[in-house]
């Protein structure tokens, strides 16, 4: 039986090296490079007809468009519009690249940390700046709660700052976490199914219901991503 | 748009204007409430606590690490009070930003004391 985490492996597909920096074509770039693909058809093919009354797939595109920029509105408010393209972007890359890893034989980019990270590391960056710029020094006061006393400063301003510079780590660890322990447990049990031979019934029924459930957690956690991305966005703009 | 919906049968277009106007406005004045966020506590929240607490840790104690071995025991028990504080922000429906109440109470309701605390920050 094979490791439960051999899926995760990263061949490389096309070797690149430049100044010392692998810069490597591997099956995780060719299933970012698939996702995007596939993301570009959908939109460009679904709202290609313009039609008055939509398709299918032209309303599948308009839901999606209309969901985020519903989310972004309910979030970040007015403001928060000239952010729409960059929260739409990240949120239909997490979604496919999470359901298009449930395909058997593909990979999921989403499993691995370091890519999780360089997202939130682009959304937490982005957002200091984005508060720094817009309140200058006063962005500074985000670190004290309003209300309390001000002798209690020395010990609120660093578990302020650490539950801030938290917010990457926790961001990207959580939708690294829910892919990587969901595609671990769906290939366990998938292993059961051809060691436990006709018995193996039972644990395939499991399996079916665990493939819903992180179908599930692979929507969701598309949404947490981006909802979280929407909340900080909002506190940059909006301060308390 | 489909003109199924029984409410609103085939408008004509010539109103179009004014329907886009009345929703542009109404986008305007929507009011961002920290009550109108999403909900989304409900699913795995004890992984959810977890990554929290564990991730706001691993933060404290490496920022501890890097600076001094003294630091790293102060770091320790900051990374864990904000691991805390960040678990309580994650699971209450006030939200991830600092402050202790929800957004309807005013800081001015505290006896002053907000604003006081705010306006010296800005220095």
């Amino acid at each position: 039986m094979a490791s439960p985490l051999q899926q995760f492996e990263i061949k490389t597909i096309a070797s690149a090296h430049v100044g010392g920096v692998n810069i490597s074509f591997t099956n995780s770039s060719l299933f970012m490079l698939i996702a995007i693909t596939a993301i570009t058809a959908f939109l460009v093919i679904g709202v290609r007809k313009r039609a008055m009354v939509p398709g299918r797939l032209q309303s599948l595109a308009e839901l999606s468009y209309e969901f985020i920029a519903g989310l972004v509105r309910d979030n970040v408010g007015h403001a928060g519009r000239a952010y729409f393209p960059f929260i739409f972007t990240l949120f239909m890359f997490i979604l496919f690249c999470n359901t298009i890893g449930l395909i058997p034989y593909t990979f999921t980019v989403t499993s691995h940390i370091i890519v999780t990270f360089a997202l939130a590391a682009v959304v937490f960056i982005g957002v200091t700046i984005i508060g720094i710029a817009r309140h200058r020094m006063k962005w500074f006061s985000y670190f004290f709660p309003p209300g309390a006393p001000l002798y209690m400063a020395p010990l609120l301003v660093p578990i302020e700052v650490l539950s801030y510079l938290a917010r990457p780590v926790t961001l990207s660890l959580r939708l690294f976490a829910n892919m990587m322990a969901g595609h671990t447990m769906l290939k366990v049990f998938a292993g059961f199914v051809i060691a436990l031979g006709l018995f193996g019934v039972a644990p395939l029924v499991i399996l079916i219901a665990l493939y819903m459930l992180e179908l599930i957690v692979a929507v969701l956690q598309a949404f947490v991503f981006t909802i979280l991305t929407c909340l900080y966005l909002h506190d940059a703009l909006h301060l308390h | 748009m489909t003109g199924r919906d029984p409410d609103r049968p085939e408008r004509p277009l010539s109103d179009l204007r004014a329907r886009i106007a009345r929703l542009r406005a109404r986008d305007a004045e929507a009011k961002v409430g920290r009550s109108g966020r999403a909900d989304i506590s409900g699913s795995g929240v004890v992984l959810r606590v977890g990554i929290e607490l564990v991730g706001t840790l691993a933060v404290g104690v490496a920022i501890g690490w890097g600076l001094d071995r003294w630091l790293l025991v102060v770091f320790f028990f900051l990374g864990a009070a904000a691991g805390v504080l960040n678990v309580y922000r994650a699971v209450s429906p006030i939200g991830l930003a600092p402050g202790y109440r929800p957004d309807g109470d005013a800081d001015r309701d505290a006896g002053g004391e907000g604003p006081g605390g705010g306006t010296d920050e800005k220095r």
